[in-house]
């Protein structure tokens, strides 16, 4: 409910914008350029009808500002506090080359004998980059440190999501929730390639900042590698692998999500190899999905909707925050912001400038 | 396993901070010279009452009220903001879930509330009270449901994200206002008048006299606002000084994000 009205107000916004008389300023305009404009000149930051009015990106930012949020709270829990949380990351480093193993060692090492203070500093970095993306003063501040947060935590944390290991798959997580924090605050950049744009001209919201062949270029990569992943690791194509996988999610968890959990393994018991074909083929349809046309994009992009729902409740069992001791929601959440990112705009509207822009940024 | 004693006693102290600014806010309000249109202190109200059992659930010395008193008092306090979303919707729709209306308080009410039914803490369980989140005495506590603190951790920091950004952008109403309330010169043009009366259920809707302040005359039509909604800065009494200020509606918002970000923490570590 929470959603659709922030979606409401958002529509309105951008309606409001597309129908300005030309040469008229906006109310938004006006506003900024009144006292909250003196205001925010004092403190550095753009103004303009870019930036006064709510678009999809900035819903998309502010989403992604959530989950960071979420993150910085979820490692303020106690078992963050204690070396149990240091040897977690010790554990990352197995299966990697040398290269990559030993400094998560050496980190792991140094988080189990100063793991309070330095898991303070952790959740509070996180709470920081959540607070400040939402924060529009510091978004772009927020968003490069949470660039740099999520490669180290991919790295130092995540044993960059065993993609070297040959543990990852995209039901567990591949390829590391944390990269995908990176990838949302490159794409979600509050620049516009080519100047400004107006928000309704880009094909969709993550094609403003690097163009949309560079974005769906990036979508493809990554879609793909989780397909590769659905398939490539001879383990994941075990009869019993996405079984193990899927009900060794239940411990600690809710009854109910346990039971969905069970329920879910034992549809893909013995059954693997089937299972991660038709999941490996769901992923590339997704991949190529935004190359498509816009009506035959959307239907790709619900399948990616579905399949990251599937993939957050079933294989993910919510980032296991219920069962304590999560650190982060998982990947499920961020595919899906991923996902909005690229959902295609109205562009009916204001088909002139759509097709400038569109020049622009493609 | 426990969370080191002083991260409680930092969220502690911003409660205190908190509380003490929504007591402050209550005082220049002078609600008691307000008549009926008292109820524009019930979001300080709640604010304070919020604050201060927030501050006794994280620090066992700040303990104030037994859990089952505050379960009472956030028990009213839902009902209350869950009655003005109610009529919000009917007059709004969903426009009326946004975040400068009644949904973020009725939110922060039941949350309070839910923590103050489901925590399963021995303390609780004794009926004493719960005995702070830090340290040894934090061993044993959790919440019931833990489905239902997650979801109030994600609509509390919905709604946070939205104040935050809602505060530091355009100003797209008087409610996240950055600025300070002040009186109109004489010979100030009033930007607009709007007489609202005669509101649902016997509810009169303000009439909303907008006076010169730092925003530019015409840029925000006066609007009507809700009872239990924040108020704009043309609703606020007039003063001088700190008591401007403090009644200033970003005030109001800082102190919403600052327990939403408190309440969410509370929630996840009794996970």
């Amino acid at each position: 409910m929470f959603i659709l009205a922030f979606r409401e107000r958002v529509v309105l916004a951008w309606l409001r914008q597309a129908g300005g008389k030309q040469g008229e300023p906006e109310m938004s305009d006006i506003a900024v350029a009144g006292g909250h404009g003196a205001w925010q000149a004092r403190l550095g930051v753009e103004t303009g009808a870019a930036r006064a009015a709510a678009d999809a990106r900035r819903v998309l930012q502010l989403g992604l500002a959530g989950i960071w949020l979420l993150d910085g709270v979820l490692q303020y829990q106690s078992f963050m506090f204690s070396k149990a949380f240091g040897q977690m990351l010790g554990a990352t480093a197995a299966g990697n080359p040398g290269v990559i193993a030993s400094p998560i060692s050496w980190d792991a090492r140094l988080v189990e004998h100063h793991a309070v203070a330095l898991n303070a500093i952790f959740a509070t970095i996180q709470l920081l980059i959540g607070l400040g993306i939402a924060w529009r003063p510091t978004v772009r501040l927020a968003l490069g440190a949470s660039i740099a947060w999520s490669l180290a935590v991919w790295w130092f944390g995540e044993g960059l999501g065993d993609v070297l290991s040959g543990g990852a798959s995209p039901v567990n997580g591949a390829p590391g929730a944390v990269i995908l924090y990176a990838l949302l605050a490159v794409l979600l950049w509050p620049s516009d390639r080519g100047g400004i744009a107006a928000p309704p001209a880009a094909p969709f919201a993550a094609a403003r900042a690097l163009g949309a062949q560079a974005a769906r270029a990036l979508w493809l990569v990554l879609w793909l590698s989780l397909a590769y992943f659905a398939l490539v690791p001879a383990a994941n194509r075990a009869p019993q692998a996405l079984h193990d996988m899927i009900a060794g999610m239940t411990a600690g968890e809710p009854r109910w999500l346990a039971a969905i959990e069970r329920n879910a393994a034992a549809l893909v018991a013995h059954q693997g190899l089937a299972a991660s074909v038709v999941l490996a083929i769901a992923l590339i349809l997704i991949a190529v999905g935004v190359y498509l046309p816009a009506s035959a994009a959307r239907g790709a992009l619900i399948l990616a909707i579905v399949v990251c729902s599937v993939i957050w409740v079933v294989g993910e069992a919510f980032g296991a925050i219920l069962a304590g001791g999560a650190t982060d929601p998982n990947s499920g959440p961020l595919l899906l912001l991923l996902t909005l990112a690229y959902w295609p705009a109205r562009t009916a509207a204001v088909p002139h400038t759509a097709a400038a822009v569109e020049g622009t940024t493609a | 396993m426990t969370i080191p004693a002083w991260i409680p006693d930092i969220f502690a102290a911003i409660m205190l901070v908190v509380a003490a600014v929504s007591a402050a806010r209550l005082v220049a309000r002078r609600p008691w010279h307000l008549g009926r249109d008292a109820v524009v202190a019930d979001i300080d109200l709640a604010h304070l009452l919020m604050a201060i059992a927030m501050a006794g659930m994280l620090t066992a010395s700040l303990h104030t009220l037994p859990d089952g008193v505050w379960a009472a008092v956030f028990g009213v306090l839902t009902a209350w903001f869950g009655l003005h979303v109610v009529r919000d919707v009917r007059v709004q729709g969903i426009r009326a879930l946004a975040g400068d209306c009644c949904a973020p308080h009725l939110v922060h009410s039941a949350a309070m509330l839910y923590m103050f039914l489901a925590i399963t803490a021995p303390a609780a369980a004794s009926g004493s009270g719960t005995a702070g989140m830090g340290g040894a005495g934090a061993a044993m506590q959790t919440l019931a449901l833990p489905v239902l603190a997650l979801i109030f951790a994600i609509l509390l920091i919905g709604y946070c994200v939205w104040d935050l950004d809602q505060i530091s952008g355009p100003g797209v109403s008087g409610h996240y206002s950055l600025a300070v309330p002040r009186i109109a010169p004489a010979g100030a043009i009033l930007a607009g008048v709007g007489a609202h009366g005669g509101g649902q259920d016997g509810t009169e809707l303000r009439t909303e006299v907008v006076l010169a302040s730092s925003r530019p005359l015409g840029t925000e039509a006066a609007k009507p606002t809700a009872p239990g909604q924040a108020p704009s800065s043309a609703t606020t009494p007039t003063g001088s000084g700190p008591g401007r200020t403090v009644l200033a509606p970003w005030v109001a918002t800082t102190s919403r994000i600052a327990m939403a970000v408190t309440m969410a923490f509370m929630l996840m570590i009794m996970v």
